[in-house]
């Protein structure tokens, strides 16, 4: 991440004359006034007229200097803001990590601490106490692990490995994953699937993560009672499209910029790391493709993934 | 690569017998474990090209063998058994490197085709020099 020269740098050096005449107004009205009063008043007010004249020029000159320098400076900041919110995205997965752990840490710490209390006491320790705070302390150093190893993937840049992948059986499969979850919660999974859809070259790992991830997604999101809608079709320039559409709680204006930054969520802590849907965007980047989507609050999302037909072997 | 060796992974031993029997009927090198521990033994023993590993173990379960396989042997393709669909470990395990998912009951023609894909995944990567 270069720092790029402030775009709006031009009009700002030597302002358009007439645009600062308001400011010079002033000067210029006693500029004309000075010569009737010192014809009619007398010399001394045609005089005074002109110092005060001069005096506001350069007052008026100086504050609009001041004036066009404040807006290079809005201009420069404004670059600066871009780039201080890009790396404020890093700080906050940063961040993110860092909470995530420090979770876990702290159990472990508590339990370390009450085992060292249990092993300075006089009488026998109780074995049934250490064993319940060990096994704590194991399960805690899991789901740290669990943290890191996610974070590892994510961040995992592997190129993809190109294979036949018919499409329709992927996505099929993958809904058969979430199917009994989807009837558990009354919620219909509704497939429209284009019926000669031909055979695509891409990772198919990589698919499945990103279907499994977006129908998770859609099934959270609904809750009980409503339809995930999956669509596919061959769309202009040799691509492919998925379309996931859900009759859910849909995403805000504001939440919808952040979505695939990593760690943003919208679930309670504790549930859910925010990974997810950045993972999906990294996966379709992967894979040559886009991933866009459209919301309305109350009435659900659709999130559309377009990918090449083939993607090259040598493509990242 | 003509020796394609498969390691089924899975308690169940009548239902682990079964599927090597079937597949070992189909001409293919099988190979059997009844828990995580002894499938990493098994795996330092010799090299397999597909694991085949059910999710739900006693002991060390699946997401945990998988993510040891992947960190002794990253290019061996897992193919995960699940007997009810879960959509949790469904993502962690595709997260964690495995191929893809079959569920119980296997249809054989269905686990031949994944472990078909798994090889063909697998060729490509060991000629890439990965």
């Amino acid at each position: 991440m270069q720092p790029n020269a402030p775009a709006s740098q031009s009009q700002t050096a030597s302002p358009n004359p007439w645009s600062s005449l308001p400011g010079y107004g002033p000067a210029l009205v006693l500029l004309i006034l000075a010569i009737p009063l010192g014809l009619l008043v007398g010399f001394f007010y045609g005089a005074a007229a002109l110092i005060l004249a001069a005096f506001s020029f350069i007052t008026a000159r100086q504050v609009l200097q001041q004036k066009a320098r404040a807006e290079q400076q809005t201009a420069q900041s404004g670059e600066l803001l871009l780039q201080s919110q890009k790396l404020a995205a890093i700080g906050e997965l940063s961040a993110g990590i860092a909470h995530e752990i420090n979770n876990p840490l702290a159990i472990i710490r508590q339990e370390a601490e009450w085992l060292l209390q249990l092993s300075r006491k006089e009488s026998s320790p109780d074995l049934e106490e250490i064993k319940n705070c060990l096994t704590e302390i194991v399960r805690q150093v899991d789901r740290s692990r669990e943290i890191t190893q996610n974070l590892l993937n994510f961040a995992r840049r592997r190129q993809p490995v190109v294979q036949a992948v018919d499409l329709t059986r992927l996505i099929e499969d993958m809904t058969l994953l979430v199917e009994k979850e989807a009837l558990n919660r009354h919620i219909t999974i509704n497939k429209q699937f284009q019926p000669d859809l031909p055979v695509i070259f891409s990772d198919s790992p990589l698919l499945r993560q990103l279907l499994l991830n977006l129908l998770n997604n859609a099934i959270q999101a609904v809750g009980q009672d409503g339809t995930v809608t999956i669509i596919t079709r061959v769309v202009a320039d040799k691509q492919v499209m998925i379309q996931i559409n859900d009759t859910g709680c849909g995403i805000s204006k504001e939440h919808l910029t952040r979505l695939f930054d990593p760690f943003f969520t919208t679930k309670p802590p504790g549930k859910g790391t925010g990974l997810g849907l950045s993972i999906c965007h990294g996966i379709v980047e992967r894979l040559g493709g886009g991933i866009s989507v459209a919301s309305e609050v109350g009435k659900g999302s659709s999130f559309t993934i377009k990918l090449p037909q083939a993607l090259a072997p040598q493509e990242i | 690569m003509d020796n394609f060796r498969i390691l089924i992974v899975d308690d169940e031993d009548d239902f682990r017998e079964a599927v090597i029997k079937r597949l070992r009927a189909r001409k293919l090198d099988v190979e059997g474990a009844d828990s995580g521990p002894q499938a990493l033994e098994r795996l330092s023993e010799q090299d397999f090209d597909v694991i085949v590993l059910d999710v739900k173990m006693p002991g060390m379960d699946g997401i945990e063998t998988l993510r040891e396989i992947k960190l002794k042997k990253p290019l061996v393709e897992v193919i995960m058994l699940t007997g009810h669909a879960s959509v949790e470990s469904g993502i962690q395990g595709m997260q964690l490197g495995a191929f893809d998912y079959v569920m119980k009951p296997v249809a054989l023609d269905d686990l031949m085709d994944k472990l078909r894909q798994a090889r063909e995944r697998r060729a490509i990567q060991m000629e890439h020099g990965r």
